[in-house]
């Protein structure tokens, strides 16, 4: 079932367009990413779901009802959605539980359901302090508290990593799915970080020139994006010249087989074939022949790039290595690829 | 959380179909009114001017007297707003950026002279000594009353800056004096220009301070032809003072430029450290010794000096039930205005921070020119119109004064609710409503209680300075009530110093209270903010 229904959205501020023809449906229960780079219009999209904005054509519908479409607008305050911005926003003059407690009416706050949300999202005990007195991934997950207090339709957080430390930042993000997990509440984040978006949600929408480029589980879009500049937005990749026969495709780095999912393809002609980084290893023997032109150390992996001895063009390969030792510029080196691998046609 | 109650929760509000409501059509008519009661003054002025005729008020601008009282007012102006721009600045930057002995205690003395009025000053000087008279003793006597007006935005944005700018000049190779000319002054540029606007305006209006040292200006002479009923010669040397009002907020507004309204973000607060002195610290510490001195010490010590010249009769049993009666009055007045004042002045400020747009802009900047207005323009306006149109209404009482103080320090309210509305930013405001909260609830759980401090200082500067007005009070009081600053006057006048002198002590005392306030919230850190 979905949640969150959006279609044909337009918005302009001005002349400067930012968002023309959206569609996009929401599974209810699912935690959905926004993926896009800065000034793609992500943080307009979640806006005008938050009615903060206004759509200039198209509809919203949360749940069943419709709140924005030609005659309509319900005022943010009757959507029922739970919204965490991106420092968090907490109100400094009140205290933690009383910040949970913002949207209860007053039977709710006696009942004890700021400290259950507190629980939730494991600040048990820390009611009495104030905004200022908490890290700050503790203040963003008390920004979720009070979000998820009020039993929303859907959550909806603008980019809510982004203002804490690199170090925290992966904590809090499990901590924030799990939270979801426990709520099973619907969740809309939007993000520019590919990483983010692919580790934290279930399903991601890569937003690009005001649409919905692809809408795609995290594995999905990554390993078969729509297109090959969506390829390179996502993730680091190679793209080959290569000639299809049958479920197999012809490369530089020999033949690779085919993924089914790649149907539009026919049976054989030129594509373009997508093969991350971590889809090559250097192999001790029987590879393609090259040598290394750069390495990239970053501890727990190391990007190298590689010129293949008999290319085409001059191209490099980008090959993720775990675990391997330094290669200076020039070592000769020898390359495999895995199958499958995804390709569109080339024009 | 399901659709279904999501759903339920609409049907049972039955959502009306409304585009594009996030126009803030209320606050937008709200604030049109409240610009509309501030320019009554100003049409006042048109409809006198106008009944007079117009060769007559051409005939009666046009005559040496305004040219000598234009030469008086714009030379003052200029000799006391200068003088203010550098000791405001100056004293905030070694207040706020030095390693300067006694800092804090500074930053309090040095705001205190603000609650002290403009004429209690001018008393105390020109009853101690002959030769503060005129032009000097006019320049000497506001200067010193006036200058915290330059001090407080001016340190305040000293503290909020980012000091990370001075230190990227610094490394640049950029020298002290280079990085407080181009980086420091520039952060301050916006504070400075407009505390030298309150200031130049607060000198057009002045009245008191320059009868006393008997120094002629277009205010004082209008009050005298006011007062003599020559109303065409008093309007048309207002709108003279009106012109020279606006040329004053056009010229500040040129000097601001555009793009300095920029604010610095509640996160980046970090504490610079302070530069050192070294060798100049004895002579700073002088000056400042001095700067309290002369704005703090003669006003006070001379009051005190003529209290205790005349103790026996001053002290009589009649004198302290007039002086408790007085200082009653005035703090009755003073505190209606003040709520009066910043009730009128918060869908302005709203208007301000949250919306942009030429204009709101507008209407925000036209409201200052009521600081420019001498009070008893403002005062003959008020009653000429509650008697043609609301039948008298509130002639005589305590009601008419009281609306003409809120119009009279509007502006100075305004600057305060502006101050304390930059602190809750508006995401607070739609977290609130994407929580369940309408409109007026927001406002009031949040808006209004994260701008409680600036509420409470805006309250303040209009209490303080309907404390010390002078004019419109005189002319509106309800008959047989004084107030403190009318019963010092009058006892001033006739020459009665040490029966004035207590009245002057306890204006000091009901004035220094919100001064405290004032000073506390200017000092503030900005609060660190989720």
């Amino acid at each position: 079932m979905r949640q969150v229904a959006v279609a044909g959205l337009y918005k302009a501020f001005g002349a400067h367009a930012v968002l023309t023809g959206v569609d996009l449906e929401v599974p209810a229960g699912s935690l959905t990413a926004i993926l896009g780079p800065s000034g793609s219009g992500k943080t307009t999209l979640l806006r005008l779901l938050a009615g903060f904005e206004h759509a200039d054509a198209g509809t919203i519908q949360i749940g069943d009802t419709l709140v924005d479409g030609p005659g309509v607008y319900v005022a943010p305050e009757r959507r029922r959605i739970g919204y965490v911005p991106q420092e968090g926003s907490l109100f400094p003059h009140l205290s933690v539980e009383a910040n949970v407690g913002f949207g209860l009416s007053a039977r709710e706050r006696r009942g004890g359901r700021a400290a259950s949300m507190l629980e939730l999202v494991g600040l048990a005990g820390l009611g009495k302090r104030y905004p200022h007195q908490l890290s700050g991934g503790q203040q963003q997950r008390v920004a979720l508290a009070r979000a998820l207090a009020i039993e929303p339709a859907v959550v909806l957080l603008d980019e809510p990593f982004a203002s804490l430390d690199a170090h925290l930042r992966a904590s809090v993000r499990a901590d924030v799915q799990e939270i979801f997990r426990r709520a099973g509440t619907t969740a809309v984040l939007v993000t520019h970080d590919q990483d983010e978006a692919l580790s934290v949600a279930d399903r991601v929408a890569a937003l690009r020139d005001g649409k919905i480029a692809q809408y795609a589980a995290p594995e999905d879009l990554y390993r078969r994006p729509v297109d090959a500049e969506l390829a390179t937005f996502v993730g680091e990749a190679n793209l080959l010249e290569g000639v299809l026969n049958g479920t197999v495709v012809k490369t530089v780095l020999g033949n690779l087989p085919m993924d089914s999912a790649a149907t539009a393809l026919g049976a054989a002609g030129q594509v373009t074939v997508l093969i991350r980084p971590e889809q090559i290893e250097l192999a001790a023997e029987d590879g393609v022949a090259g040598r290394v032109t750069s390495y990239g150390y970053h501890g727990h992996d190391a990007v190298v790039r590689v010129q293949p001895d008999h290319a085409p063009d001059d191209r490099t390969i980008v090959v993720r290595i775990v675990g391997g030792h330094y290669l200076p510029v020039g070592a000769p080196v020898s390359l495999r690829a895995h199958g499958p691998v995804f390709a569109w046609p080339r024009d | 959380m399901t659709a279904g109650t999501l759903a339920d929760r609409d049907r049972e509000q039955a959502v009306p179909a409304f585009r594009h409501p996030r126009r803030p059509v209320a606050v937008l008519a709200v604030s049109c009114l409240v610009a509309a009661v501030l320019a009554l003054p100003l049409v006042f002025l048109l409809i006198e001017a106008q009944g007079a005729g117009v060769s007559e008020v051409a005939h009666l601008i046009f005559r040496p007297l305004t040219g000598t009282l234009l030469w008086n007012t714009v030379r003052l102006t200029v000799a006391v707003t200068v003088a203010c721009a550098v000791i405001g600045t100056a004293a905030a930057w070694c207040v706020e950026r030095t390693d300067l002995p006694g800092r804090r205690a500074w930053a309090v003395l040095v705001v205190v002279p603000l609650a002290i009025p403009d004429f209690v000053v001018s008393f105390g000087w020109n009853s101690l000594w002959t030769w503060a008279h005129g032009f000097r003793g006019a320049v000497i006597v506001m200067t010193l009353a006036v200058y915290p007006l330059v001090y407080l935005p001016v340190a305040a944005s000293l503290r909020s800056a980012d000091p990370g700018q001075e230190e990227v000049a610094r490394s640049l190779g950029s020298g002290r004096l280079r990085t407080f000319a181009r980086i420091t002054l520039g952060q301050a540029k916006g504070a400075i220009l407009g505390g030298c606007l309150l200031v130049a305006l607060v000198l057009l209006a002045e009245y008191g301070a320059f009868e006393i040292v008997g120094y002629q200006t277009f205010t004082t002479e209008i009050f005298t032809e006011f007062n003599g009923y020559s109303f065409a010669a008093s309007c048309a040397l207002s709108l003279v003072l009106v012109l020279l009002s606006l040329l004053i907020l056009a010229g500040e507004g040129m000097l601001r430029g555009r793009g300095l309204i920029s604010r610095s973000g509640p996160l980046t607060q970090r504490i610079s450290p302070p530069q050192r002195l070294g060798r100049a610290r004895w002579p700073v510490l002088i000056l400042f010794a001095a700067l309290v001195l002369l704005a703090l010490g003669v006003p006070v010590g001379s009051a005190v000096y003529w209290m205790v010249d005349g103790l026996p009769p001053a002290l009589s049993g009649g004198a302290n039930v007039s002086l408790l009666n007085a200082a009653g009055h005035t703090a009755l007045y003073g505190g209606a205005a003040g709520a009066l004042a910043t009730v009128m002045a918060f869908p302005v400020a709203l208007l301000a921070i949250r919306h942009s747009g030429r204009m709101r802009h507008f209407l925000e900047r036209s409201t200052y020119l009521v600081l420019g207005m001498p009070g008893v323009v403002i005062a003959f306006a008020l009653s000429y119109f509650t008697e043609k149109y609301a039948a008298g209404f509130g002639y005589g009482t305590w009601v008419l004064l009281v609306a003409c103080y809120a119009i009279m320090f509007f502006p100075l309210a305004l600057v305060g609710v502006k101050a304390s509305l930059a602190r809750a930013p508006v995401s607070l405001d739609e977290v609130a409503r994407s929580l369940g909260q309408r409109r007026l609830a927001v406002l009031l759980r949040v808006t209004v209680r994260l701008a409680g401090p600036g509420l409470v200082a805006a309250f303040c500067l209009v209490f303080l300075s309907a404390v010390t007005e002078l004019t419109a009070t005189l002319l509106l009081i309800p008959t047989g009530t004084q107030t403190l600053a009318t019963q010092f006057w009058a006892y001033e006048s006739n020459l009665s110093y040490s029966q004035a002198a207590p009245f002057a002590l306890v204006m000091i005392i009901v004035a220094a209270v919100p001064s405290y306030v004032l000073g506390r919230f200017f000092n503030r850190p900005v609060q660190a903010q989720g």
